[in-house]
């Protein structure tokens, strides 16, 4: 073999070991998980199991509850986020705040929902303030924020674990922007929201959709925060598909893999179109300020 | 008058942010160090480490800690081991199919790992890596693994190029080159990706629990039960552990690298 082909192989050689820690995990692991949810009895067709999931009122509720979180936090986490970082990054010259911003990265999911338990619950901090400055007399009396069958523990949990994340990746675009444009746009008569929508909105607007993506994502099969601060009914998915999975006799196993798999799909189909668009959206602007 | 405006706005701005981000965390802290601290009271009157004594004296936690180290440290170095490469040859080639291998590589992310990891349960029992620190190990690579790539990836793309051909010019092998020249030099984004990868394998519950099949008790495994016990001030202590573990880890590793540079530069 000449030198130039090794040399060409290099970078394949290089991404081999981890390609082949994706592959065998989830290829191998989606490819049997997907195996276990159509393994059926004699009689019955190879999506039994997909037909029983959605006729099964728990899993219905559990994937509009859970769609429900994913995307009020996701949605609530980004628009925070970018607010938070167009301020910062104008506000401050040196970026030393985003040690601050970023501490929460930090603490992992599960005591970030015990932080909240600790303030939110009825017997939390706030419900303690709130008795002593006398808006109310008991521990009743405070709205029910954890273990709430809207999930408000959990979105909060979320909220406050995801900012961070997303001024982590706002942080380079906004960084890298140039500036002038905003010139251009106050001079001539441009007020915030418009200098927002005019010069900003073409770079944060790819990397907000993938950040939505990988936060929307995320949160759809995350267990740990749910599995602490959610309710008995109605489960998010991957709450209920822990419960199924090591329900007794392992009846239920074919129906989690289901619903996983299933999840799965969406996932994958939602980061198709995303990222497509993404890419497009990209190249568009990059011809017009070509153009320009 | 606008400079004003200015510094007031920092300030309240740098306020905001340490209330939103750190005043939660402290006041966890407090709770762990607080005697009897209980509804309706706003703040504690007494002081105590009794919280952290119970901890201790608890023989589980130990045993938990020091598994859940040695699985975040493996999980760093085995992650140090594959990501670099790959980010390397991600940054500095131009070959075919890059576009699918960065989707590929993205996937852990954006498929759900609990269903992978309740996919690869029956052939993890199979192979003999199950209720054994080895699959815990290997699994928690799946969430930290696109993390890791990414992070370095982005660190490969700022530094330029020249360093590495001022080095061949000046005689140094590749190898020499790699270890003296580019490590050196990538050293912040290998901070921010064991740090990043740490915290990831410190945070996961569900994947230990169903591969480690409640034989591997990790920290996690141990604090899920508490939750919901009655003493609160053990809960918020076991909370801010959680924290502290990530800091020492970045204490140790501030070391080894000081000490990785001074053998360098020694000639």
């Amino acid at each position: 073999m000449s030198s130039s082909k090794l040399t060409s192989l290099k970078p394949y050689f290089y991404l081999l070991p981890s390609l082949l820690v994706v592959f065998f995990f989830v290829g191998y692991g989606l490819y049997s998980a997907a195996k276990s949810s159509v393994a059926v009895e004699e009689g019955q067709p190879f999506y039994y199991h997909y037909q029983q999931l959605f006729q099964e009122g728990v899993f219905l509720n559990a994937l509009a509850v859970s769609i429900w979180v994913a995307f009020i936090s996701t949605a609530v986490s980004l628009v925070i986020g970018i607010w938070m970082t167009r301020h910062l990054v104008r506000l401050f010259k040196q970026d030393h705040w985003k040690f601050i911003a970023w501490f929460p990265m930090l603490i992992p999911h599960f005591v970030a929902a015990y932080i909240v338990f600790l303030l939110f619950a009825p017997s939390g901090w706030f419900s303690s303030v709130a008795f002593q400055s006398g808006w109310l007399e008991n521990m009743s009396q405070f709205p029910l924020l954890v273990n709430d069958p809207y999930y408000i523990g959990v979105i909060l949990t979320y909220i406050w674990k995801e900012i961070p994340f997303v001024i982590l990746m706002l942080l380079p675009v906004y960084q890298e922007m140039d500036m002038r444009y905003e010139d251009v746009s106050r001079t001539l008569g441009g007020n915030g929201w418009t200098v927002f929508k005019t010069v900003e909105f073409p770079w944060v607007w790819p990397v907000s959709l993938e950040v939505f993506l990988i936060l929307f994502v995320f949160v759809l099969g995350a267990f740990e925060v749910p599995a602490l601060l959610g309710v008995t009914y109605p489960k998010m998915i991957p709450v209920l598909a822990y419960d199924w999975f090591y329900q007794a006799a392992w009846v239920n196993r074919p129906l989690a893999h289901a619903m996983m798999v299933f999840l799965s799909a969406v996932s994958l189909a939602a980061a198709f179109f995303i990222l497509t668009f993404a890419q497009r959206w990209r190249s568009r602007w990059a011809m017009r300020r070509e153009e320009a | 008058m606008i400079f004003n405006r200015k510094k007031a706005a920092q300030a309240v701005w740098f306020t905001g942010c340490i209330l939103l981000f750190v005043a939660p965390v402290v006041i966890m802290f407090i709770k762990s160090v607080s005697f009897g601290w209980s509804w309706p009271e706003w703040r504690p009157d007494q002081f105590s480490l009794r919280a952290w004594e119970v901890m201790f004296r608890d023989p589980a936690l130990s045993r938990s800690l020091y598994v859940t180290v040695a699985v975040g440290v493996s999980v760093v170095l085995i992650n140090f081991l594959i990501a670099v490469p790959s980010a390397y040859a991600l940054s500095r080639f131009s070959f075919k199919g890059k576009g699918v291998v960065e989707a590929l590589l993205m996937m852990p992310i954006l498929i759900p790992v609990l269903a992978i990891a309740m996919g690869m349960h029956l052939t993890m029992i199979r192979l003999g890596l199950t209720d054994r620190i080895t699959g815990v190990i290997l699994i928690h690579l799946l969430p930290t693994l696109p993390y890791a790539v990414r992070v370095l990836k982005a660190g490969f793309d700022r530094l330029s190029f020249d360093w590495e051909e001022q080095s061949a010019v000046l005689g140094a092998g590749r190898w020499t080159t790699f270890w003296t020249v580019v490590v050196p030099l990538i050293i912040p984004s290998l901070r921010s990706t064991a740090v990043l990868v740490f915290v990831i394998s410190l945070s996961q519950y569900v994947l230990t629990a169903i591969i480690g099949g409640g034989k591997v008790l990790t920290l996690p495994m141990i604090y899920y039960p508490y939750f919901n016990s009655a003493d609160e001030a053990v809960v918020a202590g076991f909370s801010v552990l959680f924290a502290l573990l990530p800091i020492a880890f970045l204490i140790v590793w501030e070391a080894v690298i000081k000490g990785y540079l001074f053998v360098i530069r020694k000639p």
